[in-house]
């Protein structure tokens, strides 16, 4: 059964309110493009704890969520700030610590074990893998190629995660997202997902989305809520819409305590609470 | 020589080299050198490639060079978004000719570590993980990765992790080039500046050096394309490669 097509328009505050501590977070974007980041700073004010998150290359965004301490778990293949910021600090320094548990991925066995959930099958082959560690240290299992074609493939399990979390450029009331540019791995984050939240730049018209359909990337009868905030992927990109502001990386990779909450204090969706207050 | 060839420069120039005519090539994340040499190629050198990134372009034709090298900048005048599934995809089913691939440690066989620095449970540095590496290095046709430090714990014997192996088909330092042969890397070239013997000092793993020689200097078409994608030396700067220590 589909998602009723009801207005699904909310605050990201209660967009937020939905995730309940120790959820699985599927993270739409890679490093600083494109990431659903308004909501993720939301899960920070509202002391969420013990998150999952699940993405490919993540950057600033487990960053943070590691800073404030709100992650149990991360599943990745590459994690870093990139630019010319090198490692993610906080990140980095939790796995040290031991405070967050890493199941370390190649992106493309990530996205495997996504496929296996939006496939409906419980695992999925992968292609590549072979002498590399990651496969004993995982338990990753390979099979013969049943057919007698060709040699063994690694098969990944499913990943299925609580949540995916995507940032669109536009989004109908009903719930309809597009996006701009590539949508690296929002798609099939999307399908895996249990449920589908979505934040964008803008509201348009539904009938804007009538007339090319073939934009959508996720259609209403998915998505359970929709936050609409104009610069929602700060301090990151969101194409086409606005480049990375680098200014506002560095200032929060600032080490002292208030770097954290100027960064904070300094974000679109904060403006937006106090306009609801 | 009269002006010397900065590390910088040699990195980009000697990675450009590996790019071959009609080939597809692709530059991924925490690429930003890389990314500079599919863009010094296109430039410089005559023949046509087709270039696709990490941010979805194909023959993107990017108004600005991005600091970084997944900026959807990269996918400016594409004519297609080939996003990340895509070239993952076509990397395993052996679409892939060239992939560039980051890593912190390479062994003699051009394996690859780019997990952890000491033991994985208890890393002394968590770094930032592979990537595509595991899945792309043994599926991709050729890959070639670069180091921006030549030392004795960047160029090991033993990887502190095997995050992907497959095997590099060329290695590109601040002093030297290596490019497979037989499964071994074997030293191709050196840095004029550097020579046989300090490369063998400042590399842990044994290697062959028997075809090896000085890299041919950039020609005036690798100069005027890096310093076009660079002019203010802002890549440069930012990247501070060094030949060499200096010694304390």
């Amino acid at each position: 059964m589909g998602i009723a097509r009801t207005a699904k328009i909310e605050s990201v505050a209660k967009l937020a309110a939905r995730i309940p501590d120790g959820a699985s977070l599927a993270l739409g974007g890679s490093f600083l493009h494109r990431g659903p980041f308004a909501l993720v700073r939301e899960l920070i004010r509202q002391q969420r704890r013990d998150l999952e998150i699940i993405k490919q290359s993540p950057g600033y965004d487990i960053d943070i969520l590691c800073r404030a301490g709100a992650v149990r778990r991360a599943r990745t293949g590459i994690v870093a700030m990139e630019g010319n910021f090198g490692l993610a600090p906080w990140y980095r320094r939790a796995i040290e610590n031991g405070d967050v548990e890493l199941e370390e991925h190649a992106c493309a066995t990530l996205t495997a074990g996504l496929r296996a959930s939006a496939f409906g099958v419980p695992f999925m082959p992968c292609g590549g893998i072979h002498g590399s560690a990651l496969a004993e240290l995982n338990g990753w299992q390979k099979l013969p190629d049943p057919y007698g074609n060709a040699g063994e493939t690694y098969v990944i399990p499913k990943i299925r995660p609580d949540f995916a979390i995507v940032l669109a450029n536009e989004v109908t009331e009903q719930g309809d997202a597009r996006v701009f540019g590539t949508s690296h791995w929002d798609r099939i984050m999307t399908r895996a997902a249990d449920r589908v939240l979505v934040v964008a730049e803008r509201q348009v018209a539904t009938d804007t989305f009538r007339e090319r359909p073939e934009l959508t990337l996720v259609p209403h009868f998915m998505v359970e809520a929709a936050a609409v905030l104009p610069n929602a992927g700060w301090p990151g990109s969101c194409w086409p819409d606005y480049e990375v502001d680098y200014p506002a990386v560095e200032a929060y990779l600032g080490r002292d305590e208030a770097a954290l909450a100027d960064h904070l204090a300094a974000a679109p969706e904060a403006r937006e609470e106090i306009a609801h207050v | 020589m009269s002006e010397s060839w900065s590390p910088f420069a040699y990195i980009v120039t000697n990675l450009a080299r590996f790019i071959r005519p009609h080939e597809v090539t692709f530059s991924g994340v925490n690429s930003s050198l890389p990314m500079l040499a599919c863009l010094l190629a296109r430039r410089a050198y005559d023949f046509d490639f087709t270039y696709i990134n990490v941010a979805g372009g194909v023959d993107p034709i990017p108004s600005s060079v991005p600091i970084s090298s997944s900026d959807p900048v990269l996918a400016e005048g594409s004519t297609a978004i080939f996003g990340n599934e895509d070239f993952y995809d076509l990397c395993t089913r052996g679409g892939m000719d060239l992939c560039f691939l980051g890593a912190a440690q390479v062994d003699g066989r051009g394996r690859t570590n780019v997990s952890a620095i000491g033991d994985w449970h208890h890393p002394k540095v968590r770094l930032p993980g592979g990537g595509g590496g595991a899945v792309m290095l043994p599926t991709a046709k050729r890959s070639v990765t670069w180091r921006t430090e030549h030392s004795r714990r960047t160029m090991v014997e033993t990887l502190d992790f095997v995050t992907a192996a497959g095997g590099m088909h060329g290695v590109v330092t601040p002093i030297a080039v290596f490019v497979k042969q037989n499964d071994r890397l074997a030293l191709a070239s050196w840095h004029p500046e550097s020579s046989l013997e300090e490369v063998r000092e400042r590399t842990a793993f044994d290697f062959e050096a028997g075809q090896a020689r000085p890299t041919e200097s950039p020609t005036q078409r690798e100069i005027e394309a890096l310093a076009a994608l660079d002019p203010e030396r802002r890549f440069e700067t930012d990247a501070a490669i060094v030949l060499r220590k200096e010694a304390v």
